[in-house]
């Protein structure tokens, strides 16, 4: 396995590992309606989970420097594949209440924050799968 | 309309140079072994610059190394 197909692995595990500890507590502070100082100290708990993992996230970046010409070329198709779907997704999470709701009628404030996790984990999902879909059909070719 | 295809002797050429491996190879340019298996496989077109180190570790001219061939038809 190569470095470029890791960096796609471990990336995929720290977006995942991040999501799963943000959207309970999305679900959570929505689902209690939680003001003041309890929104406060649930919102740090929050952040206390997810920014060593958002930390990992951004050393990664180093990682990748070490890449080489090819395996930067793979990173930018993954990275042009990855805007897309975040665009195909913010599309379809913004019109589809649109036609089903209608226009005069209203959505949860919480699928807000909903959507922000939802939209980053689309991006690198899209990313980390496009790296390694490329790795593996060169690899098929190559044999 | 005609296609375009870039082949080359790397293969040929580390076997010539005492059996050179891909990985030694790729050491020797500061590449990946994938890139070399992907260069080798005509998958991938290298820069000019990793093109050129690849001819100055044989220590031939880019020409012995790479070969553009436009395919009429």
């Amino acid at each position: 396995m190569s470095r470029l197909q890791k960096a796609a692995w471990f990336n995929l595990a720290m977006i995942t590992i991040c999501i799963i500890i943000s959207i309970p507590c999305i679900f959570f502070l929505a689902r209690e309606n939680a003001k003041g100082i309890e929104y406060l100290l649930t919102c740090f708990v929050m952040a206390c989970l997810v920014s060593p993992v958002a930390y990992v996230l951004l050393k990664k970046k180093s990682f990748e420097t070490g890449f080489d010409e090819r395996e930067k070329m793979i990173n930018r198709r993954a990275f042009t594949i990855s805007a897309l779907c975040l665009i195909i997704f913010l599309a379809c999470v913004c019109t589809i209440p649109f036609f089903v709701l209608g226009g005069q009628n209203v959505i949860k404030v919480y699928y807000l924050p909903l959507i922000f996790f939802c939209s980053i984990f689309t991006a690198q999902f899209a990313h980390s799968t496009a790296i390694l879909i490329q790795c593996t059909l060169e690899e098929e070719d190559g044999q | 309309m005609g296609s375009n295809r870039l082949s080359n002797n790397l293969r040929r050429l580390r076997f010539e140079n005492g059996q050179m491996t891909q990985q030694q190879l790729a050491d020797k340019v500061s590449v990946t072994r994938q890139t070399i298996i992907a260069i080798e496989a005509g998958k991938y077109a290298p820069s000019l610059p990793l093109a050129f180190k690849l001819a100055h570790t044989f220590g031939v001219s880019i020409e012995d190394v790479f070969q553009y061939e436009n395919e009429q038809s």
